[in-house]
């Protein structure tokens, strides 16, 4: 058992746990959810020096047999794609449980059973290497963030609960139909055998199986990220959830969508990820703009960082089907930047309706006089999901920008456009709450940040300076990864599918020639 | 012909003389050396000790193939053959009648009713059982069912004194008969084709026809019907809703679990004997019963709103998988339907039981409603029916998903592309209904009710079925290999 | 027997048990609805008799026996199921018995 079973095993103990301890004892919840998470971001911490060093690889490998007919492994590792994305889920985990430490006050001891269970399923996603535990892990961040929504929600949290997990399941069945469909070809669940067998051209799928396989992949994907016109979900869920729903649903649960196109529908299905591209970056475009228009009439500040999730995740997704090596850095990096800043903005949203107890932009005004911390705080997270320099989205989005236009300008043109508009609600949504009038509720109830609140937003804030001026803390190990994923994708779209084994050697030593040049 | 009663038959038969003889004697027991109502529980450690004898008697046959490489052991000149699949079946009857047994004395003191019968009922109607998973004969198989068949006509209209109770036995009996005669006279039609009641002889006759004979269409449809009433697959699931909702919770558990799992062993005797060479004709029939019962099951349990009705039709769209199973027909297909139908028996089994619990002197506990706020009031309850709604949702690491798994597993090896993506896509549908009752649960407030009917059996049993129905989602190895050693080949 | 053909045996069966079949669908009365249960299985009687005749074997006839047995155990157990039915309700029309439907 090494480092990083154990950090999966952790937190599922941590909910054991959790879950038997007596209800009576709230703070003895609280106390053990914060140990557990907080002990698993520390732990995961050291995963990533040695991924650092080499992203291309996986590391801290498991590899043994879970159910051996039909063959399914339990088969971990991370590598330089995983790796910022764990770490993401283990970080915010902590967070959650000091944003929730006062705000959540009935069923405490479940809601953190479900925090921690909801963690195990996100570090799962991201380190699983068989397709099939990948499945299992999916549907097991599923149940908990059910009942984050479903619980300790808002008024119509029932409706959005149940929203998002018909999407969400409507488009995973078909994955799993996709990923049975991929074992009785080959016989293994297994990403690296199968990626393996597809390199060496063992396993060939024609044009039609490519095309049906990866539509089974994308949809569901696509509704996770979720893209244009799949998003519908999105803004109800978490105008809903409580606020360490919210965080963890934009900043951990979106990017699984994104993290699988990279992961496995780019790499297995490359011939018709790019005969979709086109169609695909048509859609992102569209969520870009269209969410960026959505949430400037949002009279709802969650609604609003909502859709402006969509309008960011447009950008992840136009960065990856640009195939380009900036692209695809930026969109990564991305999704790093929009866990951040957006998990920064709905944990300084819910700092604010804890105060106000209200999500109506109209109910506020002049806060900056009563909090002038939690304004100043929020000003940096608005900077920097405008994506202002210096601050972390402005390199994500900037790679991503750089990336389509070496494929087509007119691209990068209508995203630029996207920007523009973020800047413009942002903004606007930054005027209308903290200048202005003062209205005498919250002159009442507006206070400045306690210190339990300072420490969950400190790590992000400084995050975003961070992330935003030095990138080569984060980006070597990514870029490593993404390189190979290119280069799996360009090599097999030269051959397309049928082509004689013979001619496959020599288009790979034709595109490492090229690489090198 | 030599020998009447041998000593094999005898051998193939313990089973059956337990069950019957302690059915009998349980009915005799109750008024004749437990008069007293206080001594009513020793029927049930009676009954316990029946089942004792019955697995004792299987347990040695299974030893007795194992150790000589046998696949099979036939008796009384072919009628009965105990082989891999008899087996895996037999052991789930047990299974389950121990459980359903041990969780009924608390019910039926709440309601007032005998206690005698009812336990020699259940002996008896897994007697009936035993016949239909280890009949290789179309009298054996008739027999059994019809046993079967009339004790569930009485469990089910057990409470003579409810309106609900003995309508739903109405219902059951008279559209029960009915599907007995459809069965039967397709039997008639076998046996003139081939002048034998034996389904090995059926078989080769048949195979011997020619594909599309009238004779033979007319009897495959006249059985098919038939056994498509007895699992109630659409278009002939009318009586389960009914029989599920009126029937005594504990009966419409071993209804639901028992019952099913012997009608499909008994189908896949008819189907994969005597008819399998005419595959081509029942398959489409048995493609539109599965797609419909999918349909018909999963939409109309969305409006739903007491419990057992739901799981009524939640029984109905699960069959509608299984016939999914046998439509693939492959080996996957079929180890699937095993696997799919205990797993089905055990997860639907815990969700009945809970129901069981929720049955106390001033509440039926059958509304979605009377769950409202269970995770408060008896969080243990609460958790183990969130297992099994996930399971019966389908999602992992329960076992529902394993068995929904190998379902379209094997019609994708089969080339069942479309079958497979509908079946995916009424996952998604069935989600939403069986998270109505998580919901209640989980999400609405709580009532003030009294405590819950738990007695050491309910927990006990429940404790067995989450046990089972978690244990296969996350290590399936074992369970699976059973499954694989009750292929008929 | 020597002079009627199989066939005959066949299409009265066959034309019985299709009128117990219609028998069951039409009719609203329990009881008549259990007669024609009857009907159909002396349905299925008679052409296994007639079957086994043809064969000049047992079995067809053993079958008889046991479907007549089943047809009695059901009767019985039928019967008082009625008779509770009729007790709670004082009617015997199926269409009036339907606590059941939502």
């Amino acid at each position: 058992m090494n480092l990083l079973d154990l950090i999966l095993l952790l937190p599922a103990a941590g909910f054991l746990a959790v879950l038997l301890l007596p209800r009576r004892n709230p703070g003895a919840a609280r106390g053990v959810a914060l140990a557990v998470s907080l002990a698993v971001f520390v732990l995961s911490l050291a995963l990533a020096a040695p991924v650092w060093k080499d992203g291309s690889t996986m590391q801290f490998v498991t590899d043994a047999d879970w159910i051996e007919s039909p063959a399914i492994r339990y088969h971990v590792g991370v590598d330089g794609l995983g790796i910022w994305l764990v770490l993401l889920a283990t970080l915010l985990t902590p967070v959650c449980v000091l944003v929730s430490w006062r705000h959540i006050d009935r069923r405490v001891k479940e809601f953190y059973a479900f925090l921690l269970l909801l963690e195990v399923g996100l570090i799962g996603v991201f380190v699983a290497l068989d397709l099939f535990l990948f499945y299992v892990f999916w549907e097991v961040s599923l149940v908990p963030m059910y009942f984050l929504i479903g619980i300790w929600g808002h008024e119509r949290r029932i409706y959005a609960a149940v929203k998002f997990f018909l999407y969400t399941m409507a488009g995973s069945v078909l994955m799993l139909a996709c990923i049975i469909y991929l074992y009785n070809r080959t016989g293994t669940f297994d990403y690296t055998s199968l990626l393996a067998m597809i390199n060496a051209g063992d396993l060939i799928l024609s044009r039609p199986e490519q095309l049906l396989l990866f539509l089974g992949f994308f949809i569901a994907f696509a509704i996770k990220v979720p893209l244009f016109p799949l998003h519908t979900w999105l803004p109800d869920a978490h105008v809903e959830a409580p606020t360490a729903g919210s965080i963890m649903l934009a900043s951990v649960m979106l990017k699984m969508g994104t993290y699988g196109l990279v992961r496995f529908a780019l790499p297995m299905f490359p011939t018709a990820a790019r005969e979709f591209a086109w169609w695909i970056v048509i859609l992102a475009i569209i969520g870009i703009i269209y969410g960026a228009l959505v949430a400037m009439v949002q009279p709802n500040m969650k609604k609003l960082v909502a859709y402006s999730s969509v309008s960011h995740l447009g950008f992840v997704v136009l960065g990856i089907f640009t195939f380009t090596q900036a692209g695809l850095d930026g969109a990564v990096y991305q999704m790093l930047n929009h866990g951040i800043s957006t998990g920064a903005l709905f944990l300084l949203v819910g700092y604010l309706y804890e105060r106000r107890h209200s999500l109506e932009i109209a109910d506020f005004g002049g806060v900056a006089t009563a909090a002038p911390n939690l304004s100043t705080v929020f000003m940096i997270t608005m900077l920097a999901s405008i994506g202002l320099p210096m601050l972390n989205n402005f390199v994500g989005e900037f790679l991503v920008l750089v990336g389509s236009a070496q494929v087509d300008f007119r691209w990068t043109v209508f995203a630029a456009i996207g920007v523009i508009l973020s800047a413009c609600y942002m903004l606007w949504l930054y005027q209308r709450v903290f200048f202005g009038e003062t209205p005498e509720k919250v002159r009442e109830k507006v206070y400045d940040l306690r210190p339990r609140e300072w420490a969950a937003a400190i790590p992000l804030v400084a995050l975003m300076v961070w992330m935003g001026t030095v990138t080569k803390t984060f980006l070597p190990p990514v870029s490593a990864r993404n390189a190979e994923i290119l280069r799996q994708t360009t090599v097999n779209a030269e051959f397309l599918v049928e082509a004689p084994p013979g001619a496959r050697g020599a288009a790979a030593e034709a595109v490492e020639v090229a690489d090198a040049r | 012909m030599s020998q009447y009663y041998t000593s094999t038959d005898h051998f193939v038969l313990i089973p059956a003389l337990m069950l019957a003889l302690f059915g009998c004697a349980v009915l005799l027991f109750d008024f004749l050396i437990f008069p007293h109502p206080k001594q009513r529980k020793w029927l049930i450690v009676f009954l316990i000790i029946g089942e004792i004898f019955t697995g004792a008697g299987l347990w040695r046959q299974q030893s007795f193939l194992s150790s000589y490489g046998l696949n099979e052991l036939t008796a009384f000149n072919g009628t009965l053959t105990i082989d891999g699949f008899a087996l895996f079946f037999n052991w789930l009857f047990v299974l389950l009648s121990v459980l359903v047994a041990i969780v009924s004395y608390r019910y039926l003191e709440i309601e007032n009713e005998h206690h005698g019968e009812y336990y020699g009922l259940i002996l008896l109607a897994q007697c009936g059982m035993f016949f239909m998973a280890t009949g290789t004969d179309l009298i054996t198989l008739f027999l059994g069912l019809e046993l079967t068949a009339l004790s569930f006509y009485v469990m089910v209209g057990f409470l003579r004194t409810q309106k609900r109770s003995n309508e739903a036995a109405m219902k059951y009996l008279l559209l029960g008969a009915f599907s007995s005669g459809l069965l039967v006279y397709g039997f008639s039609l076998f046996y003139g084709l081939s002048g034998s009641t034996k389904i090995v002889d059926v078989a080769d006759a048949l195979a011997a026809r020619e594909p599309g004979d009238p004779l033979v269409v007319l009897a495959m449809a006249a059985v098919a019907v038939g056994v498509l009433f007895k699992v109630s697959a659409a278009p002939f699931h009318m009586w389960a809703p009914d029989a599920y909702e009126g029937a005594p919770t504990t009966i419409t558990a071993f209804l639901a679990t028992g019952s099913k799992a012997a009608s499909f062993a008994f189908l896949m005797r008819i189907f994969l004997g005597p008819l399998e060479s005419a595959r081509p004709t029942w398959e489409p029939l048995l493609i539109g019963a599965a797609v419909l019962s999918l349909f018909i099951g999963n939409i109309a349990a969305v409006t739903q709103t007491n419990v057992k009705r739901l799981l009524a039709y939640s029984s109905i769209s699960h069959a509608g998988y299984i016939l999914l199973g046998l439509i693939a027909g492959n080996e996957t297909g079929l180890i699937g339907v095993a696997v799919y139908v205990a797993v089905y028996a055990f997860m639907t089994l815990g969700a009945f039981l809970v129901l069981v619990a929720l049955r106390r002197r001033d509440l039926i506990g059958e509304d979605i409603e009377d769950l409202a706020g269970l995770m408060e009031s008896s969080p243990g309850y609460a958790v183990l029916m969130l297992i099994f709604m996930l399971s019966l949702a389908g999602i992992p690491p329960t076992a529902g998903f394993i068995g929904k798994y190998y379902i379209l597993l094997a019609l994708i090896q089969t080339g069942h592309y479309t079958l497979a993506v509908i079946a995916a896509v009424f996952v998604a549908v069935a989600i939403y209904y069986y998270f109505r009752i998580v919901r209640a649960m989980f999400v609405s407030e709580r009532k003030e009710t009294a405590p819950l009917a738990s007695t050491f059996g309910i927990k006990v049993a429940l404790a067995v079925s989450g046990v089972l129905t978690l244990g296969i989602g996350i290590y399936p190895d074992p369970f699976l290999r059973m499954a694989g050693f009750s292929l008929i080949r | 027997m020597a002079g009627v053909p199989l066939a005959w045996y066949l299409i009265l069966s066959a034309i019985l048990f299709a009128l117990g079949i219609a028998g069951f669908l039409f009719r609203r009365n329990l009881i008549t609805m259990f007669m024609s249960i009857e009907l159909m299985l002396n349905a299925v009687n008679l052409s296994f008799v007639a079957f086994s005749y043809k064969f000049g074997r047992v079995d067809g006839q053993i079958f008889t026996f046991f479907v007549m047995v089943v047809a009695a155990a059901e009767a019985a157990v039928g019967l008082a199921i009625i008779l509770a039915v009729f007790r709670t309700r004082k009617t015997l029309a199926v269409d009036e018995i339907d606590s059941l439907k939502y």
